[in-house]
């Protein structure tokens, strides 16, 4: 939102003189309208000399910041656009799927918790693949930690299309790797940066009808959050809850399911934990357990939370080798 | 003619009678059901994330949007349309839809599938909802929202009831960095916590006026319990927790972190939690166990209740 002086040039109600009204109440921009009793500035626009033209300017304002607003929405159109535009995007684990209801949902971001080496990079990597390869559609992957590997995702598109058909496989391949795009980022900072300019790109060619992002990874959000946390600033938990409402924004208007990564750490009494706490938790829809047998390559799965499921199924699947 | 009119008066006796005992109906809804909630009652819902806060915001919501009667069979509903303020956007519209269909279904019996339908989509037609990103954007909602409810009001022939807000802290964090000082001018109100819920609540208020509604809004605890400003159990409770076996002491329910506006402006509050118990509905099929207890008005009740397809469920 604006300052009232750049809302002149559109809205001529909304004058020197009404702007100097506004100052003398320390209202100087939209923001400062909104923490400001709209009922109690009327009246003193009353007592004013040209209360007539200050009120038409006050209502004008009330409409700016109504177009600005989301928009409201029935059941039924929720339930429609839900329905057309939120669609499950499977991971190509059945397991993994099946747990979630059907795969990773547009419109929602999913977690996955778990220890080092317990398969939560290989499901990304799996999920990109298998989006890139069966819907079509773009993947946007963030990467934090330089784990990003182009010849896991060949190995996991070969090992589906097989041997035997090699020619069309390579070119499979390479629509596959063009289709993912992979981004190196290694502080809070860039990321948001990265996030800004995907939205950017995003709004400005949702008309268009070639391939659409349709799965965001970042693998891994502690990475870039834990280091901001800790002390007794709050800077560094704003930034974490501006990032998580950013991803739903993110994916909510634009149809992206959003997968991220949260590690474990060490909690009390030896037990782990997820290393984004209390405050994160109630960011993801979806959160997604995942450990792994020692010495196999059986991972196990659980629930831990869901928007419309109940938490605690588990389910067993096989990281290809 | 004035004159007479204005003898008349505005409404019978017997108007005035219905219009009273409808704003007084209470949404009784499980498992706030200890204290009948009345028009002008403001609901604090607080406990962790994973406590089913959301689920009973879904049964509130149900239950308002339902009919009280629709040809001739009872729903029991309260037949008014509701809001929902998604702050946290997290709304599940497939799990409120799957919720109205079993208690429609429940209800009908023997599946009257043409009447289903009219009767479904009239009561999704009075769920509104609005997701806000950050502040601000609340604040746009609930100044612009009074235009939007009367045009709804006019449309539907029903007025809003029920009012939520799901989760009222959402933003602690990002209003806790932004409080700084203000450019322009010595009078300008800095965008603080404060500043940013008293305009929140004032805003609400001033809603409540025109449009007589219960008020629920859920709140995660968003911190562990080391500072002091922790709300504690009172005594006569603290028994019925440690019979539960719960091993930190039982005393400790969550810390309170939002600014005196807000707490001042909360009639009711009820904590909720989820468990480690199990309710064994079969052999394979368990149930978690959630517990919920009125903090406000303190009654010292622990109850408990489990969360199935169709919606909450009181337990023994």
């Amino acid at each position: 939102m604006a300052p009232l002086k750049s809302l002149e040039q559109l809205h001529p109600i909304i004058d020197t003189t009404f702007q100097s009204f506004c100052a003398s109440h320390g209202i100087f921009t939209v923001e400062d309208f909104l923490i400001h009793d709209l009922y109690v500035l009327a009246a003193f626009a009353e007592q004013q000399p040209e209360s007539e033209k200050l009120k038409q300017g006050i209502t004008q304002i009330l409409s700016v910041i109504n177009a600005e607003r989301q928009p409201w929405m029935n059941g039924l159109e929720l339930l429609e656009d839900a329905r057309e535009n939120k669609h499950f995007l499977s991971t190509g684990f059945e397991g993994v799927d099946t747990l979630l209801g059907g795969g990773l949902r547009e419109g929602q971001l999913t977690e996955i918790v778990g220890p080092s080496s317990s398969g939560k990079t290989q499901v990304c990597l799996r999920a990109a693949s298998n989006v890139a390869t069966n819907y079509n559609a773009k993947v946007f992957y963030l990467d934090t930690g330089n784990s990003f590997s182009p010849q896991r995702i060949s190995g996991f598109v070969n090992w589906k299309s097989g041997p035997s058909i090699a020619r069309t496989g390579q070119n499979m391949l390479q629509q596959v790797m063009s289709s993912i795009s992979c981004h190196s980022v290694y502080d809070i900072f860039a990321f948001f940066d990265v996030l800004h300019q995907l939205e950017f790109n995003l709004r400005s060619q949702t008309c268009k009808g070639d391939r659409r992002v349709q799965l965001l990874i970042v693998d891994s959000i502690s990475s870039l959050i834990t280091p901001i946390l800790g002390g007794s600033s709050s800077q560094g938990h704003a930034l974490m809850v501006s990032a998580g409402s950013l991803l739903k924004k993110i994916a909510h208007e634009y149809n992206i399911a959003v997968l991220v990564i949260n590690h474990t750490v060490g909690g009390d009494r030896g037990t782990s934990k997820p290393a984004l706490g209390q405050s994160w938790k109630s960011v993801p829809h979806v959160r997604l357990q995942l450990s792994r047998d020692p010495g196999s390559n059986v991972c196990q799965a659980s629930i831990l939370k869901h928007s419309s499921m109940a938490s605690g199924m588990t389910a067993r699947f096989v990281i290809y080798e | 003619m004035a004159l007479r009119q204005w003898i008349d008066g505005d409404e019978s006796a017997a108007e005035m009678l219905t219009r009273v005992l409808k704003e007084r109906t209470s949404l009784l809804v499980p498992p706030l059901h200890r204290v009948p909630l009345h028009v002008g009652n403001v609901v604090e819902l607080v406990g962790p994330s994973g406590s089913a806060k959301t689920q009973i915001l879904i049964q509130a919501a149900v239950n308002c949007i339902l009919p009280k009667e629709w040809n001739g069979i009872r729903y029991g509903g309260l037949e008014c349309s509701v809001v929902f303020i998604d702050l946290d956007c997290r709304l599940d519209i497939s799990r409120l839809s799957q919720v109205l269909k079993l208690r429609i279904l429940e209800g009908n019996g023997n599946g009257d599938w043409g009447n289903f339908d009219a009767l479904y989509t009239t009561c999704l037609r009075r769920f509104f909802y609005i997701r806000c990103y950050d502040s601000f954007e609340f604040l746009a909602t609930l100044k612009t929202m009074h235009h939007k409810l009367q045009k709804e009001r006019d449309d539907l022939g029903i007025g809003l009831r029920l009012l939520m807000i799901d989760s009222i802290g959402a933003y602690h964090w990002v209003d806790r960095v932004s409080s700084s000082l203000p450019l322009w001018g010595y009078n300008r109100k800095g965008f603080s916590l404060a500043n940013m819920l008293e305009a929140a609540v004032e805003e609400i208020k001033k809603l409540l006026l025109v449009h007589p509604s219960i008020v629920i809004a859920s709140k995660a605890t968003i911190f562990g319990d080391r500072s002091s400003d922790i709300v504690r159990r009172e005594k006569s409770s603290s028994e019925t927790e440690s019979r539960h076996g719960k091993s930190d002491g039982g005393q400790v329910l969550y810390r309170e972190y939002m600014p005196s506006a807000w707490q001042s402006f909360v009639t009711h509050r009820v904590f909720v939690r989820g468990s480690d118990e199990y309710l064994t509905v079969s052999s394979c099929e368990h149930q978690s166990i959630y517990f919920s207890e009125w903090l406000l008005p303190s009654l010292g009740v622990l109850d408990k209740f489990i969360v199935k397809n169709a919606g909450i469920f009181m337990v023994p």
